[in-house]
């Protein structure tokens, strides 16, 4: 009843009859629920339509999201539907970050608005008492799926509720494969969430189907066929992976039924094989993780192999090979020889100076050859060596289609354009005109745009040539290289070529060695024209110039940031910038290259005009290149018809419209035989943004078909009925990207049976008054108050009201939840050092297993124990293993016969003849850690905040209130200049302070950096870092 | 003492105590010979072990106790070498934890006896050797130590190393990179492009 009124209110607008369904059905238990969807139902929007229901006198609002970037788009996502439901931005949720002063966070904790808040911040400000309790209305937590007994949420869940039983709590997942995965999980997180009620919308459920069903779009499915190489590399991966397979099988360590090849295309499969091993994983031999690894990387290569064009996947195969040779075994494996013959095959082959075939090659690729202009000279400057190259440069087959598609359409177009005018308006309304590509990546989302606007093969030069000039001018580099002549030990290839197989006799690697001397022939050749060439700007024949710059892209427009910042100026500059190159608008570039890509500037001559064609921008007259007049006719001569088109609704993405290509000279015009394409808008799927709201399109085509993009497609279908919706998909047939696709959907639809039958089966204890009573409520219920000394588990008393101070970046772990659940009063702070303070004399330095083998590598570890050593009478280094895992330290064969440096216990005896007062804790699990905790401090007072808060902070620092480090500070940037050589203990906050980032950092010069670093030596050692040339692949 | 001084010195004593200890096998990388010492293992000038196993302290809990009594004040490195021989470890784990801490002892835990062989040896052939293992002072070779860095950043792994580095030739091009660039390095998606644009271009300080 009460959720009556609202709900009439957000149907005004579109919205999908399952949303409504599933907010009714929540709103009917006070208590909260668990609602489970399939992915690509829109989850956002749910949430957002949930958001506009709230109102202020129910109390506060929290949507408790950690900052990963799945959780960041997915909050961008709901402001976004947010944002078209209503216009009153006062009650928009906005952030509470660390950054907000205790006082205020209070003020806004009170407020009865609705807030975003990372767990991490929300858990200390109620151990703080920043939180008034009561205040709450309830909790909307968005990532069901990554939680556990003891995260965070758990944590906090239970300390509300304890204060205020009336809140709610809503948790969401649109993962159903990801709450299958482990026992029962379904239940235990309800449990440890004291919710009841479990809601499960699977997209097979009658009333999403019937609705998404009713008023179908158009598909049309387009299954494009392999070229034969594609198919060869395919089939040589999947005979690689069941190779891999068949060996994992034989360790007998993991459950033969999961290991098949369908699972292995998946992501997930990761996780089965290491939920298997996991246990066991420190006691696996080398070879068993080696082996895990390496399926990883095979299924990256299925992937990559339909995703990105011949000369990448070589590229990436090259890289591969460098970075893994000596320690997969995949690349031994009878099968990858295949993959690296025929994935160089797609892209250049060798033939004898006098045109003849080589024998050795095997089958030629006789009909592939697509000979350019440049191979003539190739061919006389590699005489030398008897063998010259030839480039194969073979395209993506969809790259055809696509075209094709994108003609087909605009043909359509024009042709109801020409029926009349009243046709035109009709369509109008309907659509607006612009075709939706979708693609994986945004890489993938780039090249096509350049595929559609350029040439195909032009772009596959490109590649080609990039691939080149890397392995030469990193060649030409190398003799600077002050570092190179040590030469580094396992990395010798860098020098030679990597032997493919161990196989390969003297006689392949002479050849070896002459197909390498044709591939630098005709790099150099590549470079030498890329200089001539770059004189001659004017020159037609130049458009494969690729410059000196292998880094710098043809266009200069960041697409990242638009389509990051929603900020809808940014278009101008970006259309403009594509025209602006002239020397007449240098600060409308500098605009323009916020993104850093000043170096386009030099392009002159190389640059496209035919991106010019969509701007609006009457600047494109100060454009002084003699085709200057051409492009202005073609582009006035478009525009009207692009601004009717083009409703501006586009703000923030990347735009590549390109529409009627122009009819200047050169051979742009022979190439495309001036056939018309549409308007054409690219998007990454990878950057999960509510495009098909945002652009309403009328035709899309899914070039690489995703299943939540599909389901996404279906919503927007049902919410807009009478809308015309033209569905495109490309499929590569008989392919594993159709293999996978169909999996993801049987391997959903099974999640949801399995938590279907878990559902039914499912005991959630509830009290009298219909409360959930949550995990441990088989003993005893909650604790009343956080100050309680009764125990939650109730197993043990704890007689004394025991605290501990805990370190604000602990609460990333589960131990402070675990150790308040065991009855301790936990107290936050920002520690210098140590993690826990369990008295006046312990100091525990917590490290996981995995945390240990890492820190004793950088030698973090030992500068912690220095420091506590310094500062506490008992200094203590906590070793905790996990439950789930096994309980030991290596397998028996890594402890081999002799003492090596790098075994870790040889590590731990060099820690604990240096540290002699250092007390090691074994722990087995978070429980057992607890349990420790609680015996240590029973005689032994508690500790004291206001003392432990200052031990080891440099002086000059002072204490900021409150300070929350590890949200004020870039750690991933910290730790990354920690690591860089000539950087110390002593210097770094000094470089930190002298200079705002990395980026920044990596452009000082040598001077600047002394004063900063208070040494030329320590200077030099960085500054030669930086600057040192990365050795050649060659 | 009844050996020999050089042999004292190089080698580990063992108590008369550890007769018959299979342990004794598996030192095999230092001389050891028996001698009347207190502890079970003279490691060095000060430093000593205790061998327990758990599943002795099982049926002798006070053992421990009393062994670590007799030793005094005479070592500055006491450790109990606990050999994790029993499944259900966590509570004599947790006795034995609880008193090596409260009377200055270092508890180190092996799973086998090799594993407590191994210690022992260890312990004995470091005796003097400098710290610099674990300082972090690691391979000086160029690519380990680009490694090293690059990989400070989340999911970034040795291959995206290779490619960075082949794709803009050095460190400093690879920080200054804008996100365009990151994105057409294959095999790095948009998630290690944010992250790694992030790391270099935000700010070392997010406060202003």
């Amino acid at each position: 009843a009460l959720a009556k009124s609202p709900l009439k209110e957000l149907q005004s607008n579109p919205m999908v009859q399952f949303h409504e369904h599933i907010i009714t059905e929540l709103l009917e238990d006070s208590n909260g629920g668990l609602v489970i969807i399939s992915s690509g139902l829109n989850l956002a929007k749910l949430v957002s339509s949930l958001l506009f229901l709230h109102s202020p006198s129910q109390g506060t609002l929290l949507l408790v999201s950690p900052s990963s970037h799945s959780q960041l788009s997915l909050k961008s996502q709901i402001l976004f539907y947010l944002n078209r439901h209503q216009s009153d931005p006062l009650t928009f949720p906005s952030e509470i970050s660390a950054d907000l002063p205790a006082h205020h966070r209070l003020s806004l904790y009170s407020s009865g608005s609705s807030f975003f808040v990372t767990p991490r911040i929300l858990i200390v400000d109620l151990l703080t008492h920043k939180l008034p309790t009561s205040n709450i209305a309830g909790l909307i937590i968005l990532n069901a799926h990554s939680l556990s007994e003891t995260s965070t949420e758990a944590f906090i869940v239970r300390i509300i509720r304890s204060h205020n039983r009336n809140a709610y709590v809503r948790v969401f997942s649109d993962k159903p494969h990801a709450m299958v995965s482990g026992f029962a999980k379904a239940e235990r997180i309800m449990k440890c969430l004291y919710v009841r009620r479990l809601h499960l919308w699977p997209r097979f459920q009658v009333n999403v189907s019937e609705e998404l069903e009713r008023n179908p779009p158009d598909v049309v499915d387009i299954r494009v066929p392999m070229t034969k190489y594609m198919v060869g590399i395919q089939k040589a991966i999947i005979e690689v992976m069941d190779a891999c397979l068949k060996e994992m099988r034989k360790t007998n360590k993991v459950d033969v039924e999961d290991l098949t090849v369908e699972n292995g295309l998946f992501k997930s499969f990761d996780e089965i094989v290491r939920r298997q091993l996991d246990p066991i994983w420190h006691t696996l031999g080398k070879r068993t993780k080696q082996l895990v690894s390496d399926l990883k990387t095979l299924r990256k290569l299925l992937d990559y192999l339909v995703r990105y064009d011949a000369v990448t996947f070589l590229k990436y195969l090259d890289t591969l090979r460098v970075s893994e040779s000596f320690r997969s075994v995949w690349i031994f494996a009878e099968s990858s020889y295949k993959i690296f013959e025929y994935a160089k095959k797609r892209v250049y082959r060798f033939v004898r100076a006098d045109g003849s075939k080589i024998i050795e090659q095997g089958k030629g690729v006789v009909g592939k050859r697509k000979k350019s202009k440049g191979d003539d000279n190739t061919e006389e400057e590699g005489t030398t060596s008897g063998i010259v190259l030839t480039e194969v440069l073979e395209e993506a087959p969809k790259w055809k289609v696509l075209r094709e598609i994108l003609e087909e359409i605009e043909e359509e177009r024009q042709k109801r354009l020409s029926e009349g005018e009243e046709n035109l308006l009709e369509s109008d309304k309907d659509s607006s005109g612009i075709v939706l590509v979708a693609c994986k990546d945004e890489r993938s989302c780039m090249q096509l745009e350049e595929c559609i606007m350029n040439n195909p093969q032009m772009v596959l030069r490109e590649e080609w040539e990039n691939y080149l000039l890397n392995k030469i001018q990193l060649r030409d580099m190398k003799p600077h290289n002050k570092k190179k002549h040590k030469d580094p030990k396992g990395f010798g290839v860098l020098d030679g070529v990597v032997p493919i197989t161990p196989a390969q006799n003297a006689e392949a690697s002479s050849f070896n060695k002459q197909e390498r001397n044709a591939l630098l022939a005709a790099a150099s050749e590549i470079r030498n024209r890329a200089k001539n060439d770059s004189a001659v700007v004017e020159d037609q024949q130049n458009d494969m110039d690729s410059t000196e710059q292998a880094t710098g892209k043809r266009k200069g427009r960041s697409r990242k940031g638009a389509s990051k910042t929603n900020n809808s100026l940014d278009k101008t500059p970006v259309d403009n910038q594509k025209v602006a190159i002239d020397d007449h608008q240098p600060d409308v570039d500098n605009i323009g290259y916020a993104k850093g890509k000043k170096k386009v500037l030099n392009k002159k001559g190389s640059v496209d005009v035919g991106d010019s064609n969509n701007s609006k921008d009457k600047n494109v007259g100060n454009q002084k290149a003699p085709v200057n007049d051409k492009v202005e006719a073609s582009v006035s001569g478009c525009e009207d018809q692009m601004n009717e088109i083009n409703p501006g609704a586009l703000d923030g993405f990347s735009e590549a419209t390109c529409s009627t290509p122009p009819s200047e000279p050169g051979e742009r015009k022979q190439r495309q035989q001036t056939k018309l394409l549409p308007p054409v808008q690219f998007y990454a799927l990878e950057s999960d943004q509510p495009i098909l709201d945002t652009l309403e399109p009328s035709i899309i085509i899914a070039y690489h078909p995703d299943v939540t993009f599909v389901r996404q497609i279906e919503v927007y279908k049902a919410e807009n009925p009478t809308k015309h919706l033209k569905v495109y998909f490309l499929f590569y047939d008989d392919s594993t990207e159709v293999q996978k696709f169909q999996a993801s959907i049987r391997r959903e639809n099974s999640a949801f049976e399995s938590l279907i039958r878990q559902k039914s089966l499912m005991m959630i204890p509830v009290d009298q008054n219909g409360y959930c009573l949550g995990l441990n409520s088989s003993v005893e219920p909650p604790a009343t108050t956080q100050n309680s000394t009764r125990k939650a588990g109730g197993r043990k008393d704890v007689e004394k009201d025991m605290q501990v101070i805990v370190d604000m970046r602990e609460f990333m772990s589960s131990l402070p939840n675990v150790l308040h659940q065991k009855g301790m009063r936990i107290i936050p702070i920002t520690l210098e050092v140590g993690d826990y303070i369990l008295s006046p004399l312990i100091c525990v330095e917590r490290k996981s297993i995995q945390d240990l083998f890492m820190s004793f590598a950088s030698g973090r570890l030992y500068h912690q124990v220095e420091t506590m050593v310094r500062y506490y009478r008992i200094p203590v280094l906590l070793i905790e293993f996990s439950q789930d895992k096994s309980f030991s330290f290596q397998s028996a064969s890594d402890i081999g016969d002799d003492v090596t440096p790098t075994n870790v216990m040889s590590k731990l005896s060099l820690l604990v003849l240096h540290f002699p007062r250092l007390r090691i804790l074994w722990s087995r699990s978070l429980h057992a850690t607890a349990e420790i905790f609680a015996s240590l401090k029973a005689n032994q007072d508690e500790p004291d905040e206001t003392k432990a808060v200052r031990v080891g902070v440099p002086s000059e620092e002072g204490i900021v209130e409150n300070d929350v480090r590890a949200e004020n500070y870039n750690t991933s940037a910290v730790e990354f200049l920690r690591r860089l050589p000539g950087v110390t203990d002593s210097n770094y906050r000094a470089i930190m302070d002298g200079c705002k980032s990395l980026a920044e950092l990596s452009l000082l010069p040598i001077q600047k950096l002394a004063t900063l670093m208070g040494s030329q030596q320590a200077a030099r050692t960085l500054r030669d870092f930086l600057d040192a040339k990365y050795p050649t692949l060659l | 003492l009844s050996v020999s001084s050089s042999v004292s010195r190089n080698a580990i004593l063992v108590s008369n105590r550890q007769k018959g200890n299979p342990l004794l096998k598996h030192i095999r990388n230092v001389r050891w010979a028996f001698a009347d010492v207190v502890p079970d293992y003279l490691l060095g000038q000060s430093s000593c072990a205790l061998y327990l196993s758990l599943r002795y302290h099982l049926l002798h809990p006070d053992y421990l106790y009393y062994r670590i009594r007799e030793l005094q004040k005479n070592f500055k490195l006491r450790v109990i070498l606990c050999h994790v021989d029993v499944e259900d470890v966590v509570k004599p784990l947790l006795e034995v934890t609880k008193t090596a801490l409260l009377h200055d002892c270092t508890l180190l835990c092996a799973w086998s006896l090799e594993e407590c062989g191994r210690y022992l040896e260890t312990i004995k052939v470091y005796e003097n050797k400098p710290a610099d293992l674990i300082q972090g002072h690691m391979d000086t070779d160029y690519l380990s130590r680009l490694t090293h860095v690059l990989t400070s950043v989340r999911h970034v792994n040795k291959t995206d190393v290779v490619t960075l580095g082949t794709t803009f030739g050095s460190l400093s091009h690879i920080m200054d990179a804008s996100m365009e660039d990151l994105a057409r390095c294959p095999g790095i998606g948009e998630r290690k492009v944010r992250r790694l644009y992030d790391t270099f271009h935000e700010p070392f300080k997010r406060v202003v």
